[in-house]
């Protein structure tokens, strides 16, 4: 991605975007083709924006905040998992294909049904944590430590990547259980016994194959396979000590 | 611990909202509490429009403190209680407003003035106090206010207005798009809409329908042949890698490109410029904004220049005004409730202006106007009622109330 | 519910088509090369050489039984054995359980938690131990010949 002064900034080019479609009930879905101009700027999420605007406004597709915060905009672009908003176009060859993520039902188009990933989910999530930012900082008069939401903006790019979630849909899957590793380092008043009693399932830990694809693909430096492997670490040590999985 | 009012009965006045941000969503949790029965329509996701994209401030008020006291008076009183009925959804850190010029200095007086009329506790700092608290401020400040400033996440903290709603009893529609509303013997009567999850259309009807659509609230009341002034107003913001503050860091001036710093997980936001467009669809980016928001981001944080991009992106707000307006600046951001029978068309109201700090509020003040005109006796309880977290939105139940 | 619903709106609740990554085959999608990583490919590798050390160990059982049909079979084998094409399915198959062994010990050491961060050092690592064990083991190999 690049800013102002990008060398190849002004011409656009088009290219062919070959778009997952389905609508409920419809036979089966298919892939419609669209010309759109990209520039050397263009992300995906606005040829898709483009698209909705001037070729088809019935393609449904999630964003919100344009700016890798709040995971709405997840997607597979050629097969790969991305947020649309802060993926350029230009790199992307002269047919693009944009299809949901896989492993969630699809609600529609490129629109997957979230409720299947929040169903994975410990019942005690986290949002605020401690923020480990600016160690050297001390914060003001009645602010005890700075705090700052957590990293996992909740997308599904994890369990789309996961070859483990491709074969079972019975596995939590990587964010559940980053998420469950956070409340171990953090516990913000949650029973990590709970946490661990949890997480220590054929489903839940111990169903990961390690190979790291999660980490990969998540666009929020949340590291779900280090932090699996350190749940795992946790539960063969008897329970005794928790490893902090720090950022990349 | 939130306990929804008790499902609208069968006979309730039914409104359909129109807008699915962060006002429409407010407004649906509102009139639900009141005993209304809602369905909500978005075209696109929830908080997809304007709400999500904003740099995730929950104002302290004091940004207007100067030249718009309602706009701050109003913020102050929500941060408020948004923190209250929200929890866990800000990340409390406060914010600073910094002077680094003399001509800085020369609003600093009137600044803390405003503040104090306004109701806004602050906190006079040193350079050297305000460099512990953000070590990579710009060291050649000349003075720094604290103010209880704080960081939300733009669509989360919306969602759970949704979230409460829906548990509540009220019909929430993502990816429907009103078409066109229905008038019949000069009333709004319902809305036209294709449903893009089946592909089906069809009319909604109902006993009055609520235009929530923010910068798109003028183009929606031309389907019932009405005219809302509003400016969209686009601004740039710049999302930057590594979290550079913890602390809202603002310029202490009035208001002006670049003068926001908004911490975001591992994220820096620089905000905004303004302008004003006639289509909140087509909005740009233009690169001398962004190279521009860098610029001024890096006197307030000098680490802003040599941070690395994660993206630029423009939203745009609903400010009330002509578009003679050049800028958008001059603009207050304020919010107004509108009651189209003023133009002759009765069942239809117009909700816009205002930002996300205010939601609730504005929700409350338009609840007032709808329940007047539906007869319903209800005052609003959204004070006190303390939202379900975003995640309930997702949940088939109730059953996640961290 | 309030109000009154578009027709069709309740196919919102179904459970929607899931779509599975690999070649087309719901089963194929725990692989599919496009944009994987290390850790990816490594997991991929493990799966194949797991399956094929799988296949090996009965195909070896199939070659032992041939013990029982008397000598002239068993040299019949060893003669056949012994040619180029032969001795590289053995090189082939020290490499499987080189590669299944060695990955299965990076596995366990960042599984086990005791380097949850270190898996593509360990790749790394692992790898040059296995690639001069795996150059010895087919010096040795076609020099027996």
């Amino acid at each position: 991605m690049s800013e102002a002064g990008h060398p190849n900034g002004s011409s656009p080019s088009t290219r062919t975007f070959r778009v997952y479609r389905y609508k409920r009930g419809d036979p089966g879905w298919r892939f419609d083709g669209f010309e759109v101009p990209v520039g050397a700027r263009t992300t995906v999420l606005e040829a898709l924006r483009w698209i909705q605007l001037h070729r088809d406004r019935t393609l449904a597709l999630r964003h919100s905040c344009l700016h890798a915060s709040c995971g709405t905009c997840g997607m597979q672009v050629n097969g790969r998992e991305v947020l649309a908003c802060v993926t350029p176009a230009d790199t992307l060859g002269s047919t693009i294909t944009v299809e949901p993520l896989a492993n969630i039902p699809v609600l529609t188009d490129l629109v997957v049904d979230m409720r299947q990933l929040f169903e994975r989910f410990p019942d005690e999530i986290g949002t605020v944590r401690t923020s480990d930012a600016l160690a050297q900082a001390s914060p003001p008069d009645g602010i005890e430590t700075y705090e700052r939401f957590e990293d996992c903006i909740e997308c599904g790019l994890c369990l789309s990547a996961c070859p483990v979630s491709a074969t079972s849909d019975a596995y939590v899957g990587p964010a559940a259980l980053a998420a469950a590793q956070r409340l171990l380092e953090e516990p913000r008043g949650v029973d990590p016994e709970r946490v661990l009693d949890w997480a220590d399932d054929p489903h839940g830990a111990w169903q990961c194959h390690a190979a790291f694809e999660c980490t990969e693909a998540c666009p929020s430096s949340v590291r779900p396979a280090e932090r699996i492997m350190a749940l795992r670490g946790a539960l063969a040590g008897g329970r005794r000590t928790v490893a902090t999985v720090m950022p990349a | 611990m939130t306990r929804s009012a008790p499902r609208a009965s069968r006979d309730a006045p039914h409104v359909l909202i129109v807008g699915g941000g962060g006002t429409g969503g407010a407004l649906a949790h509102d009139l639900t509490l009141r005993g209304i029965r809602v369905t909500l329509v978005e075209r696109g996701e929830f908080t997809s429009g304007t709400t999500g994209r904003h740099h995730g401030l929950l104002h302290s008020g004091a940004r207007y403190a100067v030249n718009d006291r309602e706009s701050a008076i109003e913020c102050i009183e929500e941060n408020a209680i948004l923190r209250a009925i929200c929890p866990g959804s800000f990340e409390e850190n406060d914010g600073l407003f910094v002077a680094l010029t003399d001509e800085d200095m020369e609003y600093y007086a009137d600044f803390v003035e405003g503040c104090k009329a306004c109701g806004i506790p602050i906190e006079e700092l040193t350079p050297q106090e305000a460099l512990r608290m953000e070590p990579q401020l710009n060291p050649e400040l000349k003075a720094a206010v604290r103010v209880p400033d704080a960081t939300m996440d733009a669509m989360r903290m919306p969602l759970r207005f949704f979230a409460t709603a829906k548990h509540g009893g009220a019909t929430l529609y993502n990816f429907m798009e009103v078409l066109d509303l229905v008038v019949e013997g000069g009333a709004v009567t319902g809305a036209t809409v294709r449903d893009q999850v089946t592909g089906s259309e069809g009319d909604l009807h109902a006993d009055l329908v609520v235009n929530a659509t923010g910068p798109w609230s003028e183009k929606i009341a031309r389907m019932a042949g009405v005219d809302v002034p509003i400016s969209p107003s686009p601004g740039v913001m710049l999302a930057l890698y590594g979290r550079l503050c913890n602390m809202v860091i603002n310029r202490m001036h009035r208001s002006g490109d670049g003068d926001i710093v908004v911490p975001q997980r591992a994220l820096s936001v620089v905000g905004t410029s303004s302008w004003t467009v006639e289509d909140p669809d087509e909005l740009d980016v233009p690169e001398d904004h962004v190279t521009r928001m860098r610029a001024e981001g890096a006197k307030l944080i000098p680490a802003v220049a040599q941070a690395g991009f994660r993206a630029a992106w423009s939203a745009a707000r609903p400010l009330i005004g002509s578009r003679e307006a050049d800028s958008g600046r001059e603009l207050s951001r304020t919010f107004k409730t509108i009651d189209h029978a003023d133009d002759g068309v009765e069942g239809f109201v117009t909700i816009t202006g205002g930002k996300a700090t205010t939601l609730r509020g504005m929700a409350e003040l338009c609840g007032d106007v709808i329940s007047r005109k539906l007869g319903v006796d209800r005052p609003s309880t959204t004070r006190t009622v303390t939202t379900l977290p975003h995640t309930a939105f997702y949940a088939k139940t109730e059953r996640r109330l961290a | 519910m309030s109000g009154q619903e578009l027709p069709g709106t309740e196919r919102r609740d179904d459970v929607g088509p899931v779509l599975r990554k690999g070649v087309g085959i719901p089963a194929s999608g725990w692989f599919d090369p496009r944009g994987r990583a290390l850790g990816g490919f490594a997991f991929a590798v493990n799966r194949v050489t797991g399956l094929g050390l799988v296949v090996y160990l009965y195909l070896h059982l199939a070659v032992l039984s041939m013990l029982l049909r008397g000598e002239s079979a068993w040299s019949g084998f060893l003669r056949l054995a012994t040619n180029w094409l032969f001795l590289s399915l053995d090189v082939l198959l020290i490499f499987g359980i080189l590669y299944h062994g060695l990955n299965g010990i990076r596995v366990a050491l960042v599984g086990s938690g005791v380097v949850p961060d270190r898996q593509k050092a360990l790749w790394w690592a692992l790898g040059v131990i296995g690639t001069i064990t795996l150059a010895f083991s087919a010096l040795h190999i076609y020099g027996s010949r």
